[in-house]
């Protein structure tokens, strides 16, 4: 399967209108890519071989993404430019891109999949990679994983499709010179890297938590269009999906708690915690 | 099954979660190939049992990470079903093979099964997905949820020149913050309660904390007598946390606690009385002084 | 946790999008700032000025008002917000109260052009707090006989006489003060620093201690010809107020009781007494049953009120009924709620004793529980009951 550039054109946006060519000059532009999952304080139940989205008492952003959107936002302000702000899947999703246009982004693109959760990883990429050349974005905000999959896949293959930079677990990023840096872990503690334009950002959490909305951003947030974008419009071919979901099923029940006598213990608890529970 | 281990590395060496994923190809039935970005330790990596050959990569591009440069060196060196470690730069090299190869990526199994069927958490631990993959595709395992294989191998080791452009420099590092986490955004939390005796001994629990990069956090109990801060306590009038694993030290277990941490993952409570309510939401439950066993979990984490 | 919000009949559901955001935006808020701050703050007997910053910054002011900066949104919206606001503290809406319906309301409607655009964007940013002076001493609910004054001298007014129980009185930069002008009841705006005005706190309150509550002097206080309000004579100006302020109230009750319930929810089901949580007994699920019934019921006849005030179809008796209705229930919640908190229902651990103790405050504002029964009784017979004299 592979990805295909050609049929995309540059689409960019004044005042949600689209208009042809970048006649703006190098005016950046930031596409941000955001997901909207269960709120990770919501209660995930099983029905029929699938997490019950229906059950899902509340939608929310990933909770990197808000940190990736909120860095973008400050890189704007910092630097001026357009902010894009992309998500796939279905219908349910737009909400997001309203709650996005509240804090701050100017055009928001809906690349819109009803089967998206049944996508592997392949798919969703070339996806999120054609959409975000289409938006003629030169660099790409997202979360380090998204709350749901809990995968961290989608920054790093994009980065990979549309031939850009990555740099991952990023908790800040300025522009610098023509370019950018970013900070992010290393061995022994933290480091900063210099990158240039085209590259992915995937943020772990950030130095600012996502601003709250205001009245006025939420009004314009009502009235900015929403771009659909369907595989169809965006030109790329998908493929077949190579991984085949058999089903999801609630976590295996804990066994039930096991007591020790002793200092002595300690050790094979540890051991346990290692290799049973997997958590250390 | 033509099947390739990506190597994790740590300094010079191998990375333990190297033999791990070469035992999980073998359970498969597959010898794999083990590709040693890099190539440091790779006469380690052919010390692994079930190896069929290990291919060490070397290039000025792995002074410095890059997925993108490492995995331009390495995926040509990469083919069938293709097995790293679900670590930061395992994950992150994988979506890239797989990208670049055009298939697809299952990050973080917890379990494979011939044919391959794949299973791993999804929502943070609260659902698990199986699924099944019929042709080449990328896998990364979660550490030491796969039996590492031997170390009585002796495959050979080849040793390929392969750089690529590096698109991203280091220009500053910046030594680890001494500051510790927060309760509310840490993995692990280790507390203390009044069974600590005084406000002193937390440095016990602190030294724990950092081996294993935990957040301190206390019960109300030594929050309103010593005076430690606010932002420690954990419960109903103080956080409500969720880390994978919470260590409850002296913490006697009273409701007003559990409100704030019994929907942890993983409890390990350390108490002398044995008819603490903390046991009774405890995993793991070690009737002992802290005295004693603190020194022991020190010791037990440093181990690993 | 987040909060999730109670809500039997998904009433929320009938809430537009925009309102839906508003409503989170502002519960956001009160989770993450007020919530951790309440306490304190009514311990200190203050109001967090990080609110006032805040409230502007979202740009939840004055909300129904449109233009001059003002945030026009539909009064379903700015009921909802009373509502988030409240379930963090009344003195936190009696702020918004103030502020929208009863200073930055007045100058919108009876203003004039000059002076709505002078105080009204300064007062939706939260930059001026504004406070409301009709109550007196002597005159509460029955505020007509009022005894403050305004003499015209030519080139300006001179007031005398003392406003009591006047919310924001000591931190606000403007006063709309309602006196008597030649017999007839006015509207003038008062600026802090005006010759012979001041505003002292009124203290030791045991109810919406987070709020300032002070009085109004006037001591052959000046102020300007161009502070009147051109356009509006008699009750009608302060009453025109109190049904904005008021129809937010039945709202804010609404949060106040939800806030209530989540805790003897929580309480009812962790308390263990006779070897099982009291939640499991049915003298206290019929309590919380009670609850749940009184709020639902609270939240429709709020919403409903909302669909009229923005049709305008509503008439001021609708907004009585639901003042005095959703504030009382509110009240009878926090009540049995305490009682099945236990010794802990009197601790500020946990915020039942003071939702009670506001609500006291709000059941008497804005016309007390009764004054609202007279006013329907009123509308029912066509026979006023408020005075003997007819
Ligand atoms: C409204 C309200 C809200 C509250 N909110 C909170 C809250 O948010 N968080 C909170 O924690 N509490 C809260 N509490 C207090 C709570 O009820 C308990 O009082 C408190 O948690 C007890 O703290 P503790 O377990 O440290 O102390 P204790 O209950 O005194 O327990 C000490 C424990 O240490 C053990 N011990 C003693 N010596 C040793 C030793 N050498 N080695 C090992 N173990 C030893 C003892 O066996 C005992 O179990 C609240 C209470 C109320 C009324
Ligand atoms: C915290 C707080 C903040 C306030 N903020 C403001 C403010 O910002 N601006 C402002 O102008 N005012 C404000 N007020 C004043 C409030 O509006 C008055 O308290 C209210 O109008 C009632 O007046 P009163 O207290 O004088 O009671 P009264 O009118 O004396 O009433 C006492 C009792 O008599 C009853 N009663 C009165 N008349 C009758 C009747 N005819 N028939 C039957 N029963 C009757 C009442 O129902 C009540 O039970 C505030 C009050 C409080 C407590």
């Amino acid at each position: 399967m592979n990805f295909k550039t050609t049929t995309l054109r540059p689409l960019k946006f004044i005042d949600g209108i689209p208009v042809e060519g970048t006649s703006k000059g190098n005016h950046m532009t930031i596409a941000v890519l955001l997901k909207q999952v269960p709120d990770t304080t919501a209660k995930i139940s099983v029905n029929g071989g699938r997490v019950d989205e229906n059950a899902v008492s509340k939608w929310s952003f990933s909770p990197y993404d808000e940190y990736a959107l909120e860095a973008a936002l400050q890189l704007k302000e910092s630097t001026g430019g357009e902010i894009v702000a992309i998500t796939a899947g279905p219908a349910r999703c737009e909400k997001l891109l309203r709650d996005a246009a509240a804090v701050g982004a100017d055009t928001l693109v809906h690349v819109s999949a009803e089967n998206f959760n049944e996508f592997d990883s392949t798919q969703v990429q070339n996806l999120l990679a054609a959409a975000v050349q289409k938006s003629s974005a030169s660099l790409i905000f997202c979360g380090k994983q998204a709350a749901d999959t809990n995968a961290g896949s989608t920054g790093p293959g994009v980065a990979e499709l549309i031939g850009a930079s990555c740099v991952t677990l990023v908790t800040e990023v300025s522009s610098e010179g023509g370019g950018y840096t970013a900070t992010r872990p290393s061995s022994s503690g933290h480091e900063k890297v210099a990158v240039s334009a085209p590259c992915v950002f995937a943020f772990d959490k950030g130095v600012s938590e996502m601003r709250r909305p205001n009245v006025r951003g939420i009004m314009m947030a009502k009235k900015k269009p929403i771009e659909t974008w369907s595989v169809g419009d965006l030109g790329v071919d998908i493929g077949a999906n190579g991984v085949n979901i058999d089903s999801h099923s609630p976590p295996a029940e804990k066994p039930p708690g096991q007591k020790f006598e002793g200092a002595e213990s300690v050790s094979t608890v540890v051991s346990k915690l290692r290799d049973e529970a997997n958590v250390i | 099954m033509e099947c390739t281990v990506i190597a994790e590395t740590s300094g010079n060496s191998i990375h333990p979660i190297t033999a791990q994923l070469v035992g999980a190809a073998s359970s498969l039935g597959a010898t794999p190939i083990v590709v040693v970005p890099g190539g440091a330790g790779a006469e380690e990596a052919a010390s692994i049992d079930g190896v069929s050959k290990v291919i060490s990569v070397v290039g000025d591009c792995f002074s410095t990470f890059d997925s993108g440069a490492w995995a331009s060196a390495i995926a040509s060196q990469c083919s069938g079903v293709v097995i790293a470690g679900a670590t930061p730069i395992g994950r992150e090299v994988a979506s890239r093979v797989a990208a670049k190869k055009g298939i697809p990526i299952i990050q973080d199994a917890t379990d494979l099964a011939p044919g391959i069927t794949i299973t791993r958490p999804i929502y943070s631990g609260k659902a698990v997905e199986t699924s099944t993959v019929s042709g080449d595709c990328v896998i990364t395992l979660r550490a030491n949820a796969f039996d590492a294989a031997g170390s009585d191998g002796s495959a050979s080791v080849n040793v390929v020149d392969q750089s690529a452009d590096i698109s991203i420099a280091v220009k500053e590092a910046i030594s680890k913050a001494s500051e510790r986490l927060d309760v509310s955004e840490a993995d692990i939390i280790i507390s203390g309660g009044r069974g600590i005796g005084q406000k002193e001994n937390f440095s016990h629990l602190e030294e724990v904390a950092d081996i294993i990069g935990a957040a301190v956090g206390a019960s109300r109990a030594v929050v309103d007598e010593w005076g430690m801060p606010h932002s420690m306590q954990v419960g109903q009038t103080g956080k409500t946390v969720t880390p994978s694993l919470y260590i409850a030290v002296g913490i006697s277990g009273a409701i007003q606690h559990l409100a704030g941490m019994r929907s942890s993952k993983y409890i390990v409570a350390i108490n002398k009385d044995p008819d603490a309510p903390i046991f009774g939401v405890a995993d793991y439950g070690i009737v002992a002084t802290w005295e004693e066993a603190v020194p022991a979990l020190k010791s037990a984490l440093a181990a690993l | 946790m987040p909060y999730e919000a109670l809500d039997f009949y998904d009433v929320d559901s009938l809430l537009t999008d925009e309102e839906r955001m508003v409503r989170d935006m502002v519960r956001d808020f009160v989770d993450e700032e007020v919530i951790p701050k309440i306490e304190h703050a009514c311990r200190d007997g203050v109001f967090p000025d990080e609110w006032r910053v805040a409230l502007g910054e979202m740009g939840v002011l004055g909300a129904p008002l449109k233009g001059y900066d003002c945030p026009g949104l539909s009064y379903t919206a700015y009921g909802v917000i009373c509502r988030e606001l409240e379930r963090g503290d009344s003195g936190l809406r009696s702020f918004a109260s103030v502020q929208g319906s009863l200073a930055m309301y007045p100058i919108w409607d009876f203003g004039s052009e000059e002076q709505k655009q002078h105080y009204l964007p300064k007062m939706a940013s939260g930059e001026w707090i504004g406070c409301f002076g009709l109550t007196e001493p002597d005159y509460g609910s029955n505020p007509g006989d009022m005894i403050t004054k305004a003499e015209d001298m030519g080139d300006h007014y001179l007031l005398n006489g003392a406003k009591m129980w006047i919310t924001n009185g000591t931190v606000a930069q403007l006063a709309v003060v309602w006196a008597k002008l030649d017999g007839v009841i006015r509207g003038f705006i008062v600026e802090k620093d005006d010759p012979g005005f001041s505003a002292p706190e009124m203290k030791g309150k045991h109810s919406l201690k987070a709020s300032v509550t002070s009085e109004l002097v006037f001591q052959d206080c000046k102020i300007p010809k161009d502070r009147i309000l051109p356009n509006v004579k008699g009750l009608r100006g302060p009453f025109s107020c109190l049904n904005n302020a008021r129809f937010g109230i039945s709202w804010g009750a609404v949060g106040a009781a939800q806030a209530c319930f989540d805790s003897a929810k929580d309480y009812a089901l962790s308390r263990i007494q006779f070897t099982h949580p009291i939640a499991s007994y049915q003298l206290v699920q019929n309590k919380l049953a009670w609850m749940l019934r009184e709020i639902t019921k609270a939240q429709l006849l709020a919403y409903h009120l909302g669909q009229k005030k923005d049709a305008g179809t509503w008439i001021p008796e609708h907004i009585s009924l639901a003042k005095m209705n959703n504030v009382d229930i509110a009240l009878e919640i926090a009540r049995e709620a305490r009682d099945i908190h236990g010794a802990n229902g009197i601790l500020d651990e946990y915020c039942i004793m003071r939702h009670m103790a506001n609500l006291e405050s709000v059941k008497t504002y804005e016309g007390t529980h009764d004054i609202h029964n007279l006013i329907l009784g009123r509308h029912i017979t066509g026979i006023q009951a408020f005075t003997r004299e007819l």
